[in-house]
């Protein structure tokens, strides 16, 4: 990611950063290792208290739109769906969509439609393992213009477990 | 693979700006570099304010940090980003931050996604607390405005969240103009602060 920085900006916060000391972060390595996807089933949630949070359906369908090349609006057209609701399943992780939509992308995107319930929030995640992998598939994708190798690959092997369970 | 930005950092003794590199991406040599400069800098500080009298609540809270081992915790992860800021020959602040799974807490925001700052530190000779001459001035700021331009190129609209660490609690409030949301309970009692899309335009501006 390239940054540019005007001259005129620099001089103003320059003399705004003058005195003060900056940091931030917690003071126990243990929190970062606790959140790491590798190392707990949920480590994502961990840093948002008891919020009702389910980032996996969102990143999943951004990805595969994405992956198929279509924008927000192609998309809803194709699974006929609101437009808005499909923007807010991607930006919004607490949003839950309504059941007639993920049926539609489920058919849309040839996923299942049980799982894309369960991941959705429609439904109770009855497989730990869903959960789990829905974590590490969340915390493993990026939010970019175009798929990387790695998000193709993680999008990949997602998909793959959804439809081998 | 590391991106390099051009910046400018500010020396405070000389009054002048200098040329800066803005490192998204660092490497493991780079962060063990960064490491083997600031820790016995730090050593030696932390020794001359013990045997002055300085009590400890002064002292730097971040001086245990080890960001090799930070960098070893999450290199496999595609969510976690490292940023740099390398001047002079040496790194003059870094951050880590984590774009997947962290949501707004602030209510107009709420459930909305953004970047966590997981943590931000400026090397020790650039710290007011326990350096009488700091060298280098603006690393917090561009480090932000690093942490500001990922949310926006992951289309989070800058929003942008932090835990900070109490001596820097009224630069997060006052300087960055960041939401308060007060103490953490659940992150050692660290005040969380987070940038709305509106304060982050306004931060940039």
């Amino acid at each position: 990611m390239k940054i540019n920085f005007s001259k005129e900006w620099l001089i103003k916060r320059a003399a705004l950063d003058e005195k003060h000391d900056v940091s931030a972060g917690t003071i126990n390595l243990n929190r970062l290792r606790a959140s790491s996807p590798a190392t707990k089933a949920e480590p994502v949630q961990a840093f948002t208290e008891a919020e009702s949070s389910n980032p996996a359906f969102g990143r999943l369908i951004n990805l595969w739109r994405r992956k198929k090349g279509l924008r927000i609006d192609e998309l809803a057209e194709k699974a006929r769906i609101d437009v808005a609701e499909l923007f807010e399943i991607e930006r919004n992780s607490h949003y839950t969509p309504e059941p007639r939509t993920v049926f539609q992308l489920a058919k849309t995107f040839g996923l299942p439609q049980e799982k894309m319930l369960e991941l959705s929030g429609n439904l109770m995640i009855r497989d730990s393992s869903l959960g789990q992998e829905a974590v590490r598939f969340a915390a493993r994708s990026e939010s970019v213009a175009k798929l990387s190798k790695d998000e193709q690959r993680a999008l990949e092997e997602f998909v793959k477990f959804l439809s081998e369970k | 693979m590391s991106v390099t930005s051009l910046v400018h950092l500010k020396d405070r003794g000389a009054g002048r700006f200098v040329e800066a590199n803005l490192i998204d991406g660092l490497t493991r040599e780079d962060v063990e570099k960064a490491d083997a400069d600031w820790k016995p800098f730090l050593d030696e500080q932390i020794k001359r304010m013990e045997s002055t009298g300085i009590p400890k609540h002064k002292w730097p809270q971040h001086r245990h940090w080890n960001w090799r081992e930070k960098y070893d915790a999450t290199e496999e992860y595609l969510a976690y980003r490292m940023f740099g800021i390398e001047c002079q020959s040496q790194m003059q602040g870094l951050m880590l931050a984590l774009t997947a799974g962290k949501n707004s807490q602030i209510a107009s925001q709420r459930g909305r996604p953004l970047v966590y700052v997981h943590f931000l530190a400026a090397a020790p000779w650039n710290l007011a607390s326990i350096v009488a001459e700091p060298r280098f001035s603006l690393v917090g700021s561009i480090l932000v405005a690093a942490a500001i331009h990922l949310s926006i190129e992951e289309e989070f609209q800058g929003r942008i969240g932090l835990h900070s660490l109490p001596q820097s609690d009224d630069w997060y409030r006052k300087t960055c103009g960041m939401t308060d949301l007060g103490p953490d309970q659940t992150v050692e009692n660290l005040r969380y602060f987070e940038m709305t899309p509106e304060q982050a335009s306004e931060f940039l501006r």
